[in-house]
């Protein structure tokens, strides 16, 4: 059948994607720590029809050939991780990553995930745990039943007050890991990342030393999604989706009228 | 059997040909640093003995629009455009030089310096740029150098590590590859050239027009149903031809 039609349907599958990505973003519009996505096109192969080069008599050759590139796709999803805003919440258990960093979480399964959301709670047993899941933050930190108050330094340093106490008791140390390259961790959904081959090796540290960002307690890092550039990506791509499905329209046309002109 | 036909037919199948080319571009209208192939018909002749009648259509694809795509901004320090002119140096998958306008870049985990299509990045002496890593703020320079800050250093302590190979090629001496990058038609080497400017934080649109696509594919279609009316006309005549031909 007609090239066109198969070119057009991959520039509808890719705006289709596209779409998608977009949307995803939208509805990740108000998640705490979540990086905006955005979709990467590339032009798919070209199929030479005429060579250029090729001989048109004897002794002349052709200054061009013929080359149709077979459509567009999608190739990878970039993350963006630059920083969000951020949204003062005066909540002791609400920490954030003021720079780079992550916060490092253990699975249920043993392995180590990592997250920028740090709406942290506490479970029965006093561990600090993520939100939803309750998976406990690594280093593991035991918030003591009786403590009056709960304070996180800038570099990860957790002290508590306990009754009868005028000082401040150290409990633990928050730490942050980093990695070489952000952009490569995979997502896996309740805002946590995993460690790729294309990320690096992950690099622990304390905050706000060696680069690491800053631990901001009583903050929340909200998401980079900036809604109207999210709208915008939006009305282009139903429009090139449009376009592409008017090629589809054409070429049907083209070939109603061979049909039944002949 | 009558060569009208065989006319009509290859106008009709070039035509296809344009639209298929046409189509391509609608469909990159999203591509960073696309470049729209542009599409012309030529008059291939078939000169026999008897009258010289015999002139088909060939369908080429002569060269690109080298216009500049609009640029967006990104706000990403691995995202860079061309300001104007001029051509980024990448590896392709030979091993061999080959020019891009896709500024989208990306640092895989052993430091090299590549594009989203995971081809790496040329820098000076031809060779594929390694960011030692870790680094704490990569900043790549309007001329194309790369300065980073590796991790812990102080705020102030850039050091450049690379530039990236930028020249500035004649557009008429390129050809697009099957894979959709840039090479020399007379295979010679890129000089560098320092008065290429990049736009940091910013990625190159592709150039496609789509109302000019859509126009022209409206026209083809046109065309192509001539074709076909010509065809047509030739059964019809042939028609013709055989009842007066038919002994009544």
């Amino acid at each position: 059948m007609h090239p066109a039609l198969w070119i057009s349907k991959t520039g509808l599958d890719a705006q289709q994607t596209n779409v998608s990505v977009i949307s995803n973003n939208l509805a990740n519009a108000s998640t705490v720590g979540y990086k905006k996505s955005r979709a990467v096109f590339e032009d798919l192969l070209y199929q030479t029809i005429n060579q250029p080069g090729g001989r048109s008599s004897q002794n002349t050759k052709m200054p061009s050939g013929l080359m149709i590139g077979a459509g567009a796709k999608v190739i990878a999803t970039q993350k963006n991780h630059d920083q969000g805003n951020v949204q003062t919440t005066d909540n002791a258990f609400d920490l954030m990553v003021d720079g780079r960093g992550f916060f490092e979480i253990l699975m249920p399964d043993g392995t180590t995930a990592y997250t920028r959301n740090g709406q942290f709670g506490l479970n029965d047993e006093g561990t600090i745990v993520t939100p939803g899941a309750g998976y406990p933050l690594q280093p593991e930190i035991q918030v003591p039943e009786d403590a009056q108050s709960f304070t996180v330094g800038e570099d990860g340093e957790v002290s508590v007050r306990l009754p009868g106490q005028t000082d401040s008791q150290v409990i633990g140390q928050i730490t942050i890991t980093d990695f070489v390259n952000p952009s490569g961790l995979e997502p896996r959904g309740q805002n946590l990342y995993l460690e790729t081959g294309a990320s690096g090796a992950p690099q622990n540290g304390i905050a706000s030393e060696n680069g690491l960002g800053a631990i901001r307690q009583g903050s929340l890092e909200t998401s980079n999604v900036n809604v109207t550039e999210e709208l915008v990506n939006l009305i282009e791509a139903q429009r090139v989706y449009e376009m592409n499905s008017k090629v589809i329209s054409t070429v049907d046309q083209m070939l109603t009228f061979a049909t039944q002109q002949l | 059997m009558d060569q009208l036909l065989y006319i009509s037919m290859t106008g009709a199948k070039q035509n296809m040909h344009s639209l298929a080319v046409r189509g391509n571009n609608l469909a990159n209208a999203n591509t960073t640093g696309f470049k729209a192939d542009l599409e012309n018909a030529r008059s291939m002749q078939a000169f026999g003995p008897g009258m010289p009648s015999r002139v088909f259509a060939m369908t080429e694809r002569p060269t690109q629009n080298f216009t500049d795509g609009l640029l967006k901004t990104t706000g990403r320090d691995l995202d860079v455009a061309i300001k104007g002119e001029g051509w980024i140096s990448v590896q392709d998958k030979d091993g061999n030089e080959a020019l891009s306008r896709n500024g989208n870049f990306t640092i895989s985990a052993a430091g090299v310096l590549q594009t989203m299509q995971g081809q790496a990045v040329l820098g000076n002496q031809d060779a594929p740029i390694i960011i030692p890593l870790p680094v704490e703020k990569l900043e790549i320079n309007e001329d194309g150098t790369i300065e980073i800050r590796p991790e812990g250093a102080p705020a102030d302590a850039l050091e450049e590590v690379n530039r990236i190979k930028l020249s500035k090629p004649f557009a008429g001496e390129l050809t697009k590859g099957d894979d959709g990058l840039f090479r020399a038609t007379n295979g010679q080497p890129f000089q560098p050239d320092a008065t290429v400017e990049l736009v940091k934080g910013a990625l190159e649109g592709s150039n496609v027009n789509p109302v000019q696509e859509m126009t022209h594919m409206i026209s083809m279609q046109r065309q192509f149903e001539m074709q076909i009316k010509m065809m047509k006309a030739a059964e019809e005549n042939e028609k013709a031809t055989n009842s007066l031909l038919r002994l009544s």
